[in-house]
């Protein structure tokens, strides 16, 4: 319910019972009855033939006795006096012009309808009797202006003052030479003060330091609380039969009214949001649940408390992180924490829970937040194994299927089978590829015309080829089976069965890997020294098919593993002895997943089967490389795209490269994994990530005599043309290590101001100083 | 799983958020209090707080961290309508090994309380965005990345809405972009999600979408980290918790010069109501894969996608840290082995055989 008037409201008061309200400002001066759905205007003040500034008025107040009394405050300086029973248009009674400076308020006597106190800018406040029509008495603070006084309720005598300075004083009216205590409620001005309807001891204060202060005045002032508000406070009034709420509207910014618990000062306990400018009067209807309020937006609201925005409720009362490590940082308001409890129907209630009743309108005590960390120390959500890759993987220096072979080992370890996996296909797709200068190659003459037969001889029959491949199935088994070592039985005979089924549908598989074949010559040997656990499967054909192959196929794994002894690799360490390779770590590595061993197989086949056009895997590769992108495994894709370098005949698009390579080295420095951020940089062939550490390396000098930028060499100054830095013993240019005294800033080599310092004490300039060496 | 470790954060009113800095060594923590402080992870694996300091005349709603790039440095904003840029002084501590912070700006524009303020991506450089609840998306710059006391407003973006929260897309290849969620209460209003995107012709943010689903009103709202995807999640805490994907559609690259903003196609990926409550904050892990989403209920729960992309409960959390207490916790269970990769059963390595598909592109996987 609101009214609009034509000008901006200074400030309002009621009357008694509540029931009439007047409105005063500028240009406004106007008693409103309060029906039940709307204010209805009873009389207008501001009227009469010459309008001075004793109409206007900063500040109103209802006469709480007599209900036809009023006081107005105008900014010349008058106080002036308004009877309604007046029976002429005029209701202005008595113009008392004894301040001379604004007078900011006006109070009436709780209970003493003639006495009517004002506080000026003048810094005076001056009781008026208004039987007498005069001045009573005249209290002077020795302050600055007076901004607020108020009669006390509970004390016939005693009111309250509150100062520019930021003072609050008490003051008796029998004494009126000197205040009773005086105390400094604000660092800024103090704007307003309002005396706790309840408690007499209670007095509230605020002002433009923005806070409301609440004393306990009953022997020496004590701040009792604090609120903080937002904005310079220009009126308090506390809420009536509610001890702990106090109503605030600011003087500028906050066009609410704030009604706070001064239990909890942190946020407003209601806010009302109806005035479109700043408020300038509240006042409550002698209801806890209902209040005036005036507003320089020209507009008079009752405000129903029901009507109230809670900002609390709009609190966001959980807070939640995640960090790199996977941990979460939690912060919960132990509210949340207790409903779920009883939700849950959990027991044990922690013990500074406290339970809190459902009625939410007037509840409002302290709220609180436990916060907790949940640190990761599971895989799921952990990224150990990012941090485990990025640090093991290796990703140069060594031949591609030697890098593959490494890589797929380290994911393996860290479980991550489906990036082994890719590892090791792009170990057959690539390993062939690469020109290494390794022992085998020269083996690989003597076996590949061998191998280079059978093709040809099996390339004519074509059935052959199926055969052969159910053949080197059941070779397998009898290899696992006769060989007896596998103690993972479950899984191996899974694998064997999964071996036969595919058998069949392994058709496809071998066509594509036949591909490879053709691509390269000596693909037999490279698969051969390298795919460790197919090896078995590869022995037990090469002793079906050609016995003689053997021997040179055991010479190539030796070559190899001693290539690679310092490699941690257990899986490498298990093809020691070729004839016994199926033992019990190599079962568990590689048949602990049999699904993943299983292409192996068929790809093993390959170099058995029948010959095909060449195949194009690269897209396929960049696909897989997307796929992990995709899926947020952007380690994979960069370690894989630097590993093959410029061998991917489809180049990946360049912005997604970079997009991986930024995106990984982000990644890595967020785990503080330079030394490795700066190894994929280097390594890097895209121009854009490559370039990222030759930013800000340059180092710019300046020359110590000019104190000019050198612009060539760091010793030779261009302009003075004078040595720099020169050496304070022997006046060389320092190259290496300069040392110098911290307190005269002199110095040289290290060697000559050690042999100085050790027989001298003072600088070996001459500048007087005593250097310290340490 | 979980370790819960709690912290004695004796703030005096409720924490509205909580951030790890980059490396997540660092945690700030903001309160109603009107404090942040600042934790820092000890060798020992301790939180201590080295940093506590009010920062505001009201609740302080959300604190972030800038990339450590820039120093260390932390944006808050607050109830008393301001937001704020904090640098902690290097190398000078007091007593007790408490870090000095100084305010460095104080940005106070927005004529209502400043909801959420969010540092832009690394690339874009010192860049600020907040929104306000009347609505109002402002994005600051500090043109001078070593002077953090000079900020100017660079665009105001009217979202018609009260702004809840903010997110930058994390993206470096993409335009830059923003989306903007709204707590409005009212259903029939609309879409609560808008994005914004900066277009470099005009040099101005303009709605490119808005995502009309989520019509309740939304309380947080992240992107998941980008890395290498074309697609770009979004997690969006409302009623319930939803991740919506938006793929850039391609464009040419004529129509790039000339028409106006990005298209995308999006999808509604998953969506949670086991929360049965309000949803109040998301958080995504450094790779984007695991969703951590916190409600009324008391409880996180982490969602994670399977291979197939759904996305599953994988993790159930009692906010008060007594530890993980799962009523479906024997599915739960079942779908960590699957999800955790480290299975060494078969069934888990069967899918992720299927996974491999661009190398066995053509014929069935071998263990159908």
């Amino acid at each position: 319910m609101h009214t609009v008037i034509e000008a901006p409201i200074n400030a309002i008061s009621t009357n008694k019972d509540a029931s009439q309200v007047v409105v005063a400002g500028r240009n406004v001066f106007r008693v409103f009855s309060i029906e039940d759905d709307a204010f209805v205007e009873r009389c207008n003040l501001r009227v009469g033939k010459n309008l001075n500034l004793n109409f206007s008025a900063a500040d109103v107040t209802w006469n709480p006795v007599e209900d036809h009394l009023l006081a107005s405050a105008a900014t010349n300086g008058a106080v002036v006096t308004w009877n309604l029973n007046k029976p002429s248009r005029s209701k202005q009674e008595l113009v008392f012009n004894e301040h001379k400076r604004t007078v900011n308020r006006v109070c009436f006597h709780s209970t003493e309808a003639n006495l009517l106190l004002s506080g000026s800018q003048d810094g005076f406040m001056k009781l008026f009797d208004l039987r007498k029509k005069e001045v009573n008495c005249t209290f002077s603070g020795q302050s600055e202006s007076v901004r607020d006084v108020q009669f006390c309720p509970h004390h016939y005598f005693q009111f309250a003052a509150a100062y520019e300075n930021g003072n609050l004083q008490l003051w008796d009216l029998r004494r009126p030479d000197k205040w009773e205590k005086m105390f400094t409620a604000h660092s800024g001005p103090a704007f307003t003060l309002d005396w706790h309807p309840d408690d007499k001891n209670w007095i509230a204060s605020a002002g433009r330091d923005r806070s409301i202060k609440i004393w306990e005045i009953s022997h020496k002032p004590r701040l009792l609380h604090t609120v903080q508000t937002i904005a310079s406070v220009a009126r308090v009034k506390w809420r009536p039969s509610r001890k702990y709420h106090i109503s605030s509207c600011s003087l500028l910014v906050d066009h609410n009214v704030n009604v706070w618990d001064i239990r909890r000062p942190y946020i407003p306990f209601a806010s009302f949001e109806e005035h479109r400018d700043v408020v300038t009067g509240i006042m409550w209807k002698n209801d806890p649940y209902v209040f005036l309020s005036g507003s320089k937006d020209c507009t008079v609201y009752q405000h129903m408390f029901k009507d109230a925005v809670r900002p609390a409720d709009r609190a966001n009362p959980i807070g939640i992180d995640t960090n790199v490590n996977g941990d979460l940082g939690l912060a919960f308001s132990d509210k949340l924490l207790v409903a779920g409890k009883s939700q849950t129907g959990s027991s044990m209630l922690p013990h500074f829970f406290r339970s809190k009743g459902p009625d939410r309108s007037e509840q409002f005590t302290m709220a609180s937040s436990s916060a907790v960390i949940f640190e990761s120390v599971d895989k799921s959500t952990g990224l150990e194994w990012f941090i485990e890759c990025a640090t093991r993987y290796q990703l140069s220096g060594k031949s591609v299927e030697d890098l593959c072979d490494h890589n797929a080992a380290v994911a393996g370890s860290l479980n991550k089978h489906q990036v082994a996996q890719t590892w090791r296909i792009l170990k057959l797709l690539y390993g062939g590829n690469t020109a290494t200068p390794c022992p085998p190659r020269t083996v690989s003459v003597i076996g590949s015309p061998a191998v280079g037969e059978a093709h040809k001889a099996e390339s004519e029959k074509v059935n052959l080829k199926q055969q052969l491949d159910g053949h080197l199935v059941q070779d397998h088994n009898r290899s696992t089976h006769t060989d007896g070592e596998n103690k993972d039985t479950g899984d191996t005979s899974t694998a064997v069965s999964e071996d036969e089924s595919d058998a069949e549908s392994s058709l496809s598989l071998t066509n594509i890997a036949s591909g490879q074949v053709n691509q390269q010559g000596d693909f037999f040997f490279g698969d051969g020294e390298l795919e460790t656990f197919d090896y078995p499967v590869t022995m037990a054909n090469m002793d079906s098919m050609q016995d003689w192959t053997l021997p040179t196929e055991a010479i190539p794994l030796r070559h190899e593993i001693q290539d690679r002894l310092d490699s941690p690799d257990p899986l490498q360490n298990a093809t020691d002895s070729p004839s016994s390779a199926n033992e019990s770590e190599f079962s568990s590595q590689a048949f602990g997943n049999a699904e993943n061993a299983t292409p192996m197989y068929n790809l093993q086949a390959i170099p058995f089967a029948s010959q095909n056009p060449p195949w194009e895997f690269s897209h396929l590769v960049c696909d897989m490389l997307e796929y992990f992108a995709e899926q947020g495994d952007v380690q994979t894709s960069v370690s894989v795209l630097i590993i093959l370098g410029n061998k991917m005949k489809t180049p990946v698009e360049d912005q997604k490269q970079e997009q991986w390579f930024m995106a990984y080295l982000e990644l890595l420095t967020r785990f503080r994994l330079w030394g490795i951020a700066n190894e994929v940089i280097k390594l890097s062939s895209h121009r854009a990530v490559a370039s990222l550490n030759q930013q800000s390396t340059t180092v710019h000098t300046n020359c110590n005599k000019c104190f000019k930028p050198l612009t060539r060499a760091g010793w030779l100054c261009d302009r003075c043309k004078a040595l720099t830095s020169t050496c304070s013993i022997c006046h060389l240019p320092v190259k290496g290590l300069f040392a110098w005294c911290q307190g005269c800033s002199h110095g040289g080599h290290l060697e000559h101001l050690r042999e100085w310092l050790m027989t001298h004490k003072h600088c070996p300039t001459g500048c007087g100083h005593i250097c310290e060496y340490t | 799983m979980f370790v819960a470790r709690s912290i004695p954060a004796d703030h005096k009113d409720l924490i509205h958020d909580v951030a790890f800095d980059f490396h997540g060594r660092r945690m700030a923590t903001c309160s109603s209090d009107q404090n942040v402080k600042v934790w820092d992870l000890g060798e020992d694996g301790h939180w201590t707080c080295t940093a506590n300091w009010k920062t505001h005349s009201g609740s302080v709603w959300k604190v972030t961290w800038a990339h450590p790039e820039f120093g260390q440095v932390i944006a808050t904003c607050s109830f008393d309508r301001t937001a704020a840029v904090w640098e902690e002084l290097v190398g000078e501590s007091t007593e007790h090994g408490q870090k000095n912070w100084v305010k460095r700006t104080s940005l106070v524009d927005s004529r209502t309380s400043v909801t959420d303020v969010q540092f832009a991506p690394k690339h874009l450089g010192l860049q600020l965005a907040t929104c306000s609840a009347d609505g109002i998306v402002r994005i600051y710059e500090a043109p001078d990345v070593m002077n953090l006391s000079q900020w100017s407003l660079q665009h105001e973006i009217s979202c018609k809405l009260s702004c809840s929260c903010i997110s930058w897309n994390p993206s470096r290849v993409h335009q830059p972009m923003i989306a903007v969620g709204s707590d409005d209460a009212n259903p029939s209003g609309g879409g609560k999600v808008q994005i914004y995107e900066y277009n470099d012709n005009s040099r101005k943010w303009s709605k490119v979408e808005t995502i009309t689903v989520v019509t309740e009103s939304v309380k947080d709202i992240q992107f998941a980290p980008n890395l290498g995807r074309s697609y770009h999640l979004l997690g969006i805490a409302s009623k319930d918790v939803r991740i919506i994907s938006l793929k850039p559609l391609r464009r040419d690259q004529s129509s790039t010069q000339t028409s106006g903003h990005s298209k995308f196609d999006l999808r509604q990926v998953a969506q949670f109501d086991e929360h049965n409550a309000q949803v109040w904050r998301l958080s995504w892990n450094v790779t984007g894969t695991v969703l951590a989403s916190s409600g009324d209920d008391g409880c996180v729960r982490l969602w994670k996608a399977n291979y197939l992309d759904n996305w599953k409960c994988i993790s159930v959390l009692k906010g008060d840290g007594s530890n993980v207490k799962l009523q479906e916790s024997s599915q739960v269970q079942q779908q960590q082995q699957t999800l955790s990769g480290g299975a060494m059963n078969g069934t888990s390595s069967c899918l992720y055989q299927n996974k491999v598909y661009p190398i066995v592109p053509q014929g069935k996987p071998p263990c159908h």
